[in-house]
């Protein structure tokens, strides 16, 4: 005790210090509300996943002789450790960071109200401003480095299970593997705005919902009625608004010549979901009354009713708006992607065949694609492209003037999956002339073209 | 563990703050002064027109029934909740109506103290210094040690008893080395012996300048180490005053009476002009007057071969006058 006393008595000592110094930084509180949410096991856990989970996907695929042909640059995970971090990164689009998003800034200000501590907080120095911008940031640095944890992780994984060879792109070239590296950190990088959208989104939840489940899952409700009416509608203006498309908007960066207009556009459409997530929340935290589980309150019901009404009515404004604006999947622009993307791949198909084919060889090819529901525009997976190819000279095999008939599965942001029956260009998986099984390059092609170009 | 809230007066005390101390040396502005506060939920006035002025050093009783608006007008002070009038003023800093106050120098809890389970007591007070800014002013080792906590310090607060948590909550208040500190219920979940601490270190905070503002519902709990008090019934402030008005006010005290010869006792009583004995709820002898004549009464008693079984006091002439005030329409109170 007298020990004790005496600490008590010299840290009294300076109070006038103390007090000379100005009140709470935002980084304080930053540094608080950073130490508890990496206290708390759900972020763990996260941080875990993060960490561990991309490098145990790289491990299992290299297990298995099948791919994830469904996914951007799944058809190339056996060939190119970069393949396997764009994949696991097309993957984190669809449900992994609004998971993260969720999981990390569902519960920072619902956590306040389920512990009782927003008056153990707010009755300290710190301006309620300053709790509000330290919260925030500190659950916006946490998700950026869980979105960096991952592609490290990815990366990592990919290039210790895989290796480290040249990426084929999405218009068919081949990209060195240092090149290939640096548009795979950069699509990584693509993703944190969009991401920090999703923390707004879960920032919001959990301040209007005070409820950490709803705060969580919110932004993964979110984003699954993003990807559903990203699949409807012909529209561009809808479609550019959604958030959630912004998660792929890196596709530009790997294309021949690459565009980055798109990954422009889904950063603005982030940063005014940032903002606007952010403006909500600092306005309802700012007017809001802490009075207590005594104080008469708001039927909670009535106002979670009319929160599930305006959802469904902004869902079925943006269904409908989903046609609105000028489409940008056309005829003419599907057959200037395809067409150059098969006359780079076949040259590579041949040469893993063992067939001598001459730099700089280029086939000639009159595509026609066409939409089998009738129409020449819009996304859909009833698109038809017929390559009839004409070998200009003779020793590459089996292409010479030959029809090629791919299904096409088209999407509003210009990437696309064309798949080719066998019987036109050989089974997915082929020997190549060491005897490895390796993948047809032409079988399913992946590629993206501008929709603005 | 009994002792382990007491200490020296200057060892948490803080020094007033930069406004708190008038440049021309006249005397100190209050560390305290809310003036009409109005506060509503819906249509009822949790808090109506309430004034409320604390002085430096002095410790001071809120007093008043569950629902009078004490709370309210705590969480009106410190910022949780917006008033929809009046005026509020922090060691010399004005608020009106619809600022949020600065609560530098100003410390204390509402309700029960609540942390976050997952951090241990240590973490949890490291968490809220940097809500005050960083370092805390005493050390938070001390500090714990000081509510008697700092052999539980590295423990997860979830483990906590209602008791610990109250004392943590004394010491997150005490970390700030505040001027002004405001206290919902302190004693609420302590056992005698740390209520008894508690009422030293609020003795030993006022002595060194802090303003002590104690919200209770039981006076008993406070009545002995309040300077003054100010009773809230139904949001409207019912008596303001000091400690000595509110005793020189106080109706007498009633004490439960058992005798060997309750009959005999009785007939004294009526010889005895300033004591009287009424049925209680429960059928025993209810003894009334003041505190002498009550001695009095009770050595006749002796005189007349009558035996005191029991006598045990049932209500102090403070919390007499405490029922009295909170259980009648405000307007048919006198004022001090």
């Amino acid at each position: 005790m007298t020990s004790a006393t005496a600490q008590v008595t010299r840290g009294d000592a300076t109070p006038g210090r103390r007090r000379a110094r100005p009140g709470p930084r935002i980084r304080d509180i930053q540094r608080a509300e950073r130490r508890k949410l990496t206290a708390q096991l759900s972020t763990r856990l996260l941080a875990l996943v993060c960490a561990l989970g991309p490098l145990a996907f790289a491990g299992l695929l290299s297990l298995q002789n099948g791919v994830p042909a469904d996914t951007l640059f799944g058809v190339w995970v056996h060939s190119s450790g970069y393949a396997v971090s764009l994949v696991v990164l097309g993957f984190s689009g669809s449900w992994g960071f609004p998971v993260i998003a969720g999981v990390l800034a569902g519960d920072v200000f619902s956590g306040e109200d389920r512990h009782g501590t927003w008056k153990t907080v707010l009755t300290r120095s710190a301006l309620r401003r300053d709790v509000y911008a330290g919260k925030v940031l500190a659950a916006a640095e946490l998700a950026v480095g869980l979105v960096a944890l991952a592609a490290v992780s990815s990366t990592v994984g990919g290039l210790a299970f895989t290796g480290d060879q040249p990426l084929v792109g999405l218009s068919g070239t081949m990209l060195s593997p240092g090149h290939s590296l640096e548009l795979v950190a950069l699509s990584w990088a693509a993703s944190v705005l969009p991401t920090l959208a999703f923390v707004a989104l879960a920032l919001l939840f959990s301040l209007a919902t005070r409820n950490g489940i709803a705060g969580a899952v919110g932004p993964v409700i979110v984003a699954l009625v993003m990807a559903l009416l990203d699949l409807i509608g012909n529209g561009t203006w809808v479609h550019a608004a959604l958030v959630g498309s912004a998660f792929s908007d890196w596709h530009g960066l790997f294309a021949a010549p690459p565009f980055l207009q798109p990954l422009l556009v889904g950063s603005l459409v982030s940063v005014v979901w940032t903002a606007g997530g952010l403006a909500l929340c600092a306005r309802m935290l700012g007017r809001r009354d802490f009075a207590g589980a005594g104080a008469p309150r708001a039927a909670r019901w009535t106002r979670a009713g009319a929160l599930v009404v305006i959802a469904v009515a902004a869902i079925g404004l943006l269904a409908a708006g989903t046609q609105l604006g000028p489409t940008t999947i056309t005829t003419r622009r599907l057959q200037a992607s395809l067409t150059p993307t098969f006359n780079r791949l076949a040259p590579v198909q041949q040469r893993e065949l063992g067939r001598r084919v001459p730099v700089g060889t280029r086939l000639r090819i009159q595509p026609t694609c066409l939409r089998r529901g009738g129409g020449a525009a819009g996304p859909g997976d009833d698109w038809t492209c017929t390559l009839d190819v004409f070998i200009p000279q003779a020793g590459i095999e089996p292409f010479q003037q030959t029809p090629v008939t791919y299904d096409m599965s088209v999407q509003a942001n210009g990437c696309y999956k064309a798949t080719s029956p066998p019987s036109f260009v050989g089974q997915q998986l082929m020997r190549d002339t060491h005897g490895h099984e390796v993948v047809n390059p032409l079988y399913t092609i992946y590629g993206c073209f501008e929709t603005d170009g | 563990m009994t002792d382990a809230l007491r200490g020296t007066p200057s060892a948490l005390a803080s020094t007033p703050s930069p406004g708190s101390a008038p440049p021309d040396g006249g005397p100190a502005p209050a560390a305290l002064r809310a003036t009409g506060i109005v506060k509503a939920f819906g249509g009822t006035r949790a808090v109506d027109d309430v004034d409320l002025t604390l002085a430096p050093g002095e410790v001071r009783g809120l007093l008043g029934p569950n629902g009078a608006g004490k709370t309210t007008l705590l969480r009106s002070l410190f910022g949780l909740v917006t008033p929809d009038a009046g005026t509020i003023e922090l060691l010399g800093r004005r608020q009106v109506a619809g600022d949020r106050p600065v609560l530098e120098g100003v410390a204390g809890f509402v309700e029960d103290p609540r942390f976050y389970p997952y951090l241990t007591a240590r973490a949890n007070l490291e968490v809220l210094a940097l809500f005050d800014g960083g370092a805390a002013a005493p050390p938070i080792d001390a500090v714990l040690h000081r509510v008697g906590l700092g052999g539980r310090a590295d423990d997860r607060v979830s483990g906590y008893s209602t008791g610990m948590r109250q004392r943590l909550g004394i010491a997150a208040a005490l970390l700030r080395a505040p001027s002004l500190l405001l206290l919902d219920e302190p004693t609420s979940g302590l056992d005698p012996a740390g209520a008894r601490d508690v009422a030293e270190l609020v003795r030993s905070l006022s002595a060194a300048g802090v303003a002590v503002l104690l919200s209770s519902h039981q006076i008993g709990e406070v009545g002995s180490i309040c300077d003054a008090f100010t009773v809230l019934s139904r949001g409207r402030v019912v008596w303001d005053g000091t400690a000595a008005q509110l005793r020189d006010q106080a109706p007498v005290s009633a004490f439960e009476l058992a005798t060997t010869d309750d009959g005999a006792a009785r007939r004294l009583a009526t010889e005895h002009p300033h004591v009287e004995i009424l049925d209680g709820p429960d059928g025993r002898m209810r003894l009334t007057g003041a505190q002498a004549a009550v001695d009095a009464f009770v050595v006749a008693l002796g005189r007349e071969d009558v035996a005191v079984r029991r006598l045990e006091l049932v209500m102090s002439p403070l919390e007499a006058m405490f029922f009295t005030l909170t259980e009648q329409p405000p307007l048919e109170l006198e004022p001090p």
